[in-house]
């Protein structure tokens, strides 16, 4: 208790110290604190230096309760949101590197105030758009799902209406078995993968891979590293995407922020020799990111 | 320092190109360490980018098609020739040469080569895989030696089955029809954390065609049993393990297979010569990665044919004369003559002359008359063996190394062993060792240009050795549209019995005692040359392949220019058997084959074939249809329901038209977590001729069959 208190003052502290800005503290926490979390910290203070950006630990902070509400919270990874989520009060908190099946099995479909999560995957829209750039004729998108991620098919199938794309789902409950995915390829046109671990994993990888080239079916996502085991193409946003689209969100008010969002920016990571494969024709990442970018609402 | 908001700034820098840089260490990169699957060593080339022609039957043309056999399907490639030397032997020609034999293509299941060393033909009704458990048939029209070795002389016929990972459950399915079919075959599957397996059993059973030509019953009907056993392993991330396990055992009805030739009015000695056939296969595969840019793998395979043939024949006592056994052997055309002889002796004796020859051939031929005055032209009945054990053990490893993203090399080297064991063939067993060397590289010069070649060097301990070279270039217009031009060479190695054949009969259990003796050699046999030399074929194709995704078209063009030289075209006779490497033949001619996706629900197939030849053999002339070729119409409509019609026609086989439509109409019932399928085909002769020869003859133009099966 001491400690919270002597942490309190001194945010209190440092909070006064800064008044003649328009600044606003952000602090950055995780479970984890590594290397890489401590440059993405550094890389999002050099980018809002009118900000006062920090990194901490979760285990040094304050409960989000005790947290001045006019602080801006940013959160990595599902243990930080678990945390955040234990207090039923807490400053407006942006939460990144969570996925919407990690999301749903914390929170349901419900949306706690003050929260905004920003999703780990790719959006679908995105990952669509992608797919009708690179198969223009493929009109059946097939879609893997299990009991975990089959609430996923409503904003896929949102996401396809406008663009004239059906979605053809397919419950694939039991990895070791391939007949759900042997039927779900003979009635679709490609295969679009959704982050959901218990589906797309190191394990089934091979597998899914193997399948789907076997048939001449090409798999847009789940992700950038799917790219490299063998999946045609998939949107994915590395970190400069994510500085560029927090820096967005901060410089809004809180208020205006959405209770979840995919990150605005976003690059594109092809894999040649699968389109050779495929007869696919692949143009260089970067006009392909432009080409996907150019269906999205500004 | 819990306040410090600035980071070193080349920290930050480093940060910023880790972002755009490395993936897998960038904060926000997926955490999964995933194996390279699709490697450049597993990726094969999109279509316009093949060396050759390729016609590929998916499983779904496969089931629409509704065909029981092999050979049927391969109605649906284009210049194929299918014909029949009874109902329970298909032959299959790519083009065509002669009609009896069928021994210049290579058929491959899951990589093993299943054409019998001996004859160097392919029972296709003994093979033992299940028309059921075939996943794709991949052909490839065309020589090509280089990757699958001598007897890939006119095209590839490379069947692979559904692998054990797809096979998961239970299927049950049987089909009943006119003409005595009844088939059946079960399978399941079932897999582990790190494999699977699927073990198939399978039967067939039908009554082959109903009449020869002159309205007799037809002897030809077949049955069988198969056992398949599957089994993949991956044993770690870069090794894994495929084996098979198959057998078949049946009986293939022929025909009495003997006339006498001395006396017409002597009985047949049995019902019958049927064949009992046994297919024995195992097989085993073990596949490296070593990176994603290098695999290798290593394939064993053991396989034993056994064909038991025995009856009971009936001849005049004079057939096994040792004299004239000897006149035969010093000159079969005065054997000939002397036939002549005898039966003008019977006819007109007033006018029978014994036909002149050496000092020697009169002596004979005066013995066997002794004989024949001594009442040797009575009847005596014997068993005929026409029995033969064929065994081939193959190993072949494979390399495959893509040396950068637009050079790959594929090299390997096979060692094949190959017994043939026959009393009346071989007079004993023979055998062949072969290895062989070879090499593909593909060369992607840029986004437009492919070259492709390779040379397979190969050794062959009975014919010698052999280099041929095979060249390609593509054009790739796009990625989906491409030009070929191919120049290749290929041989066929005379095949033991062309070669080295030794047949004569010992015909035992002599009844009554042919001069005295219970067993004893017929008069008439033969000996191959020993020193034919392989045949040689030149083919030069140009081809056009292209996708056009938008209307769901997938069309192949290929001209086609192929030359045989020093060709044996004589078909296997054990009488007057001379064969030679001294005939030719040349195709020329246009293939085109069209797969249209016109909507989900409705796919329409067609293939065409003009083939114009000339061959130096009358025998070589009579299996090339000019016109041939198919058409498919597969649809969805709904509510389970699906149909497909076929249509199959060429304009002459052996002399004899053939067009036949199918029907084949499914409907599929959900009932749980089990799905059933009801299925009827109706196949429909729109000719009214004989199917290749004409003993092979229907009573009726149509052919009704239905099949239920259950998957669960």
């Amino acid at each position: 208790m001491p400690g919270h208190w002597i942490r309190h003052w001194l945010l209190l502290c440092c909070l006064l110290g800064s008044l003649p800005l328009p600044a606003a503290d952000i602090i950055l926490g995780s479970a984890e604190d590594s290397p890489a979390i401590r440059a993405f910290s550094a890389a999002l203070a050099q980018r809002r230096p009118q900000d006062r950006v920090q990194f901490q630990p979760l285990g040094q902070l304050p409960s989000p309760a005790d947290i001045p509400a006019d602080t801006r919270l940013i959160l990595l990874g599902p243990q930080a949101l678990d945390w955040r989520l234990g207090a039923a009060q807490g400053p407006p908190t942006l939460v990144l590197r969570v996925s919407q099946v990690h999301a749903r099995k914390r929170l349901g479909a419900s949306r706690p105030a003050d929260l905004t999560l920003l999703w780990s995957e790719p959006a679908p829209a995105r990952q669509l758009r992608l797919a009708r750039v690179l198969l223009p004729q493929a009109r059946r998108i097939g879609v893997l799902y299990d009991g975990h991620s089959e609430f996923l098919l409503d904003e896929l199938r949102q996401a396809a209406a406008p663009l004239g794309l059906e979605i053809v789902g397919q419950a694939w409950p039991d990895s070791r078995d391939n007949r759900p995915v042997l039927a779900l390829l003979r009635r679709s046109d490609l295969l679009l993968g959704v982050d959901d671990a218990d589906l797309y994993n190191p394990r089934t990888a091979k597998n899914l891979l193997l399948t789907s080239y076997a048939q001449q079916r090409a798999l847009i996502g789940p992700g950038a590293a799917f790219v490299r085991a063998g999946s045609l193409a998939s949107s994915y946003s590395d970190q400069a995407d994510w500085l560029a689209s927090l820096d967005q969100l901060l410089d809004q008010p809180p208020a205006h922020w959405p209770s979840s969002a995919y990150p605005t920016h976003f690059k594109v990571l092809g894999n040649r020799q699968v389109a050779r494969a495929l007869a696919i024709e692949l143009v260089d990442d970067a006009s392909l990111a432009r080409q996907v970018a150019e269906g999205e609402t500004p | 320092m819990i306040f410090s908001t600035r980071a070193p700034l080349p920290l930050a820098l480093l940060a910023l190109l880790a972002g755009g840089e490395a993936l897998g260490d960038d904060l926000f990169g997926n955490d999964q360490a995933l194996p390279e699957v699709l490697t450049a060593t597993r990726l094969k080339q999109a279509p316009a980018a093949v060396p050759g022609s390729i016609t590929v039957l998916d499983s779904a043309l496969i089931e629409a098609s509704g065909a029981r056999d092999i050979a049927e399907l391969l109605r649906l490639v284009p210049g194929m020739m299918v014909g029949y030397r009874n109902g329970n032997q298909a032959t299959a020609n790519y083009h065509g040469t002669n009609v009896s034999e069928a021994r210049r293509l290579q058929v491959l299941i899951d990589g093993r080569s299943v054409y019998r060393p001996g004859l160097a033909t392919v029972d296709w009704s003994d093979i033992p895989v299940a028309i059921e458990d075939i996943e794709r048939i991949e052909v490839f029209r065309g020589p090509n030696t280089v990757s699958y070795g001598a007897n890939a002389l006119m095209g590839v016929i490379n069947i692979l089955t559904r692998t054990p990972a797809d096979s998961r459950g239970t299927r049950l399915k049987t089909t009943q029809g006119q003409r005595g079919i009844h088939d059946w075959y079960a399978s399941h599957g079932t897999g582990w954390a790190e494999g699977a397996l699927r073990l198939s059993l399978s039967g067939q059973q039908d009554d082959g065609f109903d009449h020869d030509q002159f309205a007799r019953d037809y002897r030809d009907s077949r049955r069988l049993n198969r056992f398949n056993l599957a089994v993949s392993q991956q044993l770690d991330s870069r090794h894994s393990l495929d084996w098979q396990l198959a057998a078949k055992e049946g009986s293939n009805q022929r025909p009495y297979g003997y006339a006498s030739l001395f006396d017409e009015a002597i009985a047949d000695g049995d019902d019958g010569s049927d064949v009992s056939a046994r297919d024995y296969a195992g097989s085993l595969r073990w596949s490296l990665d070593l990176s994603p840019a290098h695999s290798l793998y290593l394939q064993g395979s053991a396989q034993h044919w056994e064909r038991k043939q025995v009856w009971r024949a009936c001849e005049a006592e004079v057939a096994f004369s040792p004299e004239l056994g000897q006149l035969w052997d010093l000159n079969p055309f005065y054997v000939v003559r002397f036939g002549d002889y005898l039966n003008q002796l019977k006819s007109d004796p007033a006018n029978a002359v014994l036909p002149p020859g050496s000092a020697q051939e009169q002596a004979l031929a005066g013995a066997v008359l002794a004989q024949l005055a001594g009442g040797a032209s009575r009847a005596v009945c014997g068993d005929v063996n026409q029995s033969m054990r064929e065994t081939r053990y193959d190993l072949e490893l494979q390399d495959t190394l893509s040396l950068s993203d637009d050079l790959r090399l594929l090299s390997g080297l096979g060692y094949r062993y190959d017994r043939a064991d026959s009393e009346t063939y071989f007079n004993g067993a023979l055998s062949n060792q072969i290895w062989r060397l070879f090499g593909h590289l593909e060369w992607q010069l840029d986004e437009h240009w492919l070259l492709q070649g390779g040379a397979m060097l190969e050794n062959d301990q009975l014919s010698g050795s052999s280099l041929t070279p095979r060249l390609a270039v593509n054009y790739l217009i796009t990625p989906r549209h491409g030009l070929r031009a191919v120049y290749s060479e290929a041989v066929r190695s005379p095949d033991m019995y062309e070669n080295n054949v030794d047949w004569r009969y010992r015909v035992r259990n002599l009844q009554p005692l042919a001069f005295g003796q219970g067993s004893a050699t017929y008069f008439a046999r033969s000996r191959g040359p020993g020193n034919l030399d392989q045949e040689i074929m030149r083919s030069r194709e140009l081809g056009y392949n292209g996708a056009f995704a938008d209307a769901g078209i997938g069309v192949d063009i290929k001209l086609f220019y192929d030359e045989i030289h020093s060709m044996i075209s004589e078909p296997l006779r054990n009488d007057r058997f001379f064969p030679s490497n001294a005939n030719s033949m040349r195709f020329s001619g246009v293939e085109t084959q069209l797969d249209w996706q016109l909507s989900p629900a409705d796919r329409l197939r067609l293939s065409y074939a003009y083939v114009d030849f000339a061959a130096s053999s009358h025998l070589d002339r009579r299996l090339t249809a000019r016109h041939s070729g198919s058409a498919g119409w597969l649809r969805d409509w709904g509510q389970g329901w699906s149909s497909a019609l076929f249509y199959y026609g060429a304009d002459q086989l052996n002399g004899y038209r053939f067009e036949r439509l199918d029907l084949r109409l499914a409907k599929r019932i959900a009932i749980g977590n089990a799905a059933l399928e009801l299925a009827g085909v109706l196949q429909q002769r729109l000719d009214d001729q004989p199917l290749t020869w004409p003993e092979n003859n229907y009573d009726e133009r149509h052919l009704l069959y239905f099949s239920a099966e259950l998957e669960f």
